[in-house]
């Protein structure tokens, strides 16, 4: 049941990502909103659970944008792993430590993206993450502040099937 | 077999991070048309959905840019319509002064209004001509369909000119048809009564008053307004007739003043009128 409560999680929001989000860009930036998924999905789960989501979940933003097949799913399987191996447990149950979470796993993400992109140009990945990568990280942060607040709204039960809060 | 135990069950999470990320490079190495084509045959099938939200909203966006831009540009071709009609009839005015400009043997100074006063009694009209331009008071003021009334204030480049709809001002006039005399005054609005008709005088419904010339202060054959009513008084000794005013004196924009001509010089009157205020017609 909690696996597919995530599936139709996951395709809410990549119908979200490819609609909406491109027309709530702020200076160029947008939200990634499947990487907000991904981390409250993956936190408390155990590490290979969270690859396969993390790849899941890539994977389905790669088929959006087929110039790259592979790079999220590669970035997201890295980052899906990155949190629920050094990350879940230690992570203080506080909306402002998740969101923090976000943001890291944003600039990872991107710096990821970045060197796939750039076939590993240096300065090319740093102008980029100066330019763009941020202000997305700290887009993503507030998206995932706004997500953890509504999902306390939700009673336990409901939302542990899909990930934790 | 130990590998594969080493591989799936004291390091599974690893295994299966190695082979998602195998995964990934060799679906990013992979050839880009095959790439594009494979992840196209999924996409579409799975996402078609998807896909028709997405258009629908892109759709909705440039629907709304689109109208935007349709706004400004009707908002600026309604301005420009608007230009352009004041233009034309800007212009189809200015011929027809210019028409009767070059038919009338009176000498003129083209002006436009350019203030009008907001008395209610007390209409008079500024127009941008003065004293560089030798203009003078008591100089009649005319449009191209007929006087509208006399210049009582002459500045250093504008002058003031007393119009015809002010209970200050009788003018002179003539029944063009039938040389019948009696003394315009004015009512309301562009309406005005023609004075001093008696019963047995020939004035028809229809007919034009003209300036009478008498006093040679307003010169001769001008058209003031047309006849549209007559009717016997309770007194049966004159009759009441009413005038509609040739000119609208609402709407005045480009004047002429008239400012001598053949058979009408009137130099000595203007420089006495000078010294006179607000003289009357």
């Amino acid at each position: 049941m909690s696996v597919i409560r995530a599936i139709v999680a996951a395709f809410a929001v990549f119908i979200l990502q490819v609609t909406i989000v491109h027309r709530m860009s702020v200076l160029g930036a947008r939200p990634d909103l499947m990487l907000v998924l991904l981390v409250v999905l993956v936190l408390d789960r155990n590490p290979v659970m969270a690859i396969i989501i993390g790849f899941s979940l890539g994977f389905l933003q790669d088929l959006g944008n087929a110039s790259f097949l592979g790079m999220n799913a590669l970035a997201k399987s890295l980052i899906g792993y990155g949190i629920a191996r050094y990350a879940s447990g230690y992570l203080p149950e506080s909306t402002f430590f998740k969101s923090l979470l976000i943001l890291l796993a944003s600039l990872v993400s991107s710096i990821i993206v970045l060197n796939i992109m750039s076939t590993f140009n240096p300065l090319t990945v740093l102008v980029s993450f100066f330019r763009h990568s941020i202000l997305s990280a700290i887009y993503s942060a507030l998206a995932g502040v706004v997500v953890f607040l509504i999902l306390k709204l939700f009673p336990r039960r409901v939302v542990r099937s899909v990930g934790r809060y | 077999m130990q590998i594969i135990s080493f591989l799936f069950e004291k390091h599974l999470d690893k295994t299966v991070l190695a082979i998602a990320i195998i995964l990934s490079i060799l679906m990013l190495s992979a050839d880009e048309d095959s790439q594009i084509n494979s992840a196209r045959g999924i996409s579409s099938f799975l996402f078609y959905p998807v896909n028709r939200v997405s258009a629908y909203f892109t759709d909705m966006e440039q629907l709304k840019e689109e109208n935007l831009r349709l706004r400004e540009l009707a908002a600026t071709l309604h301005h420009e319509r608007e230009r352009l009609t004041q233009f034309r009839e800007e212009r189809n005015r200015l011929r027809q002064l210019l028409g009767f400009r070059k038919d009338s043997f009176f000498d003129f100074i083209p002006c436009e209004v350019t203030t009008r006063s907001s008395n209610r009694f007390h209409h008079s009209v500024t127009v941008d001509r003065g004293k560089g331009s030798g203009i003078k008071v008591g100089m009649a003021v005319v449009g191209y369909r007929g006087l509208v009334g006399r210049v009582v204030q002459v500045f250093g480049s504008s002058s003031r000119v007393l119009l015809l709809n002010n209970k200050s001002i009788s003018v002179s006039c003539l029944d063009k048809r039938s040389r019948v005399v009696g003394m315009l005054n004015w009512e309301r609005g562009n309406l005005f009564r023609l004075d001093f008709i008696g019963r047995e005088e020939d004035v028809l419904q229809g007919d034009t008053l003209i300036t009478s010339g008498f006093g040679k202060i307003l010169p001769k054959g001008f058209p003031v307004g047309t006849v549209f009513q007559v009717a016997e008084e309770k007194t049966e000794l004159s009759r009441r007739v009413s005038v509609v005013s040739m000119t609208d004196l609402n709407t005045l924009e480009e004047l002429f003043i008239v400012v001598g001509g053949r058979d009408w010089d009137s130099e000595d009157i203007f420089n006495r009128l000078d010294t006179v205020k607000d003289p009357a017609m």
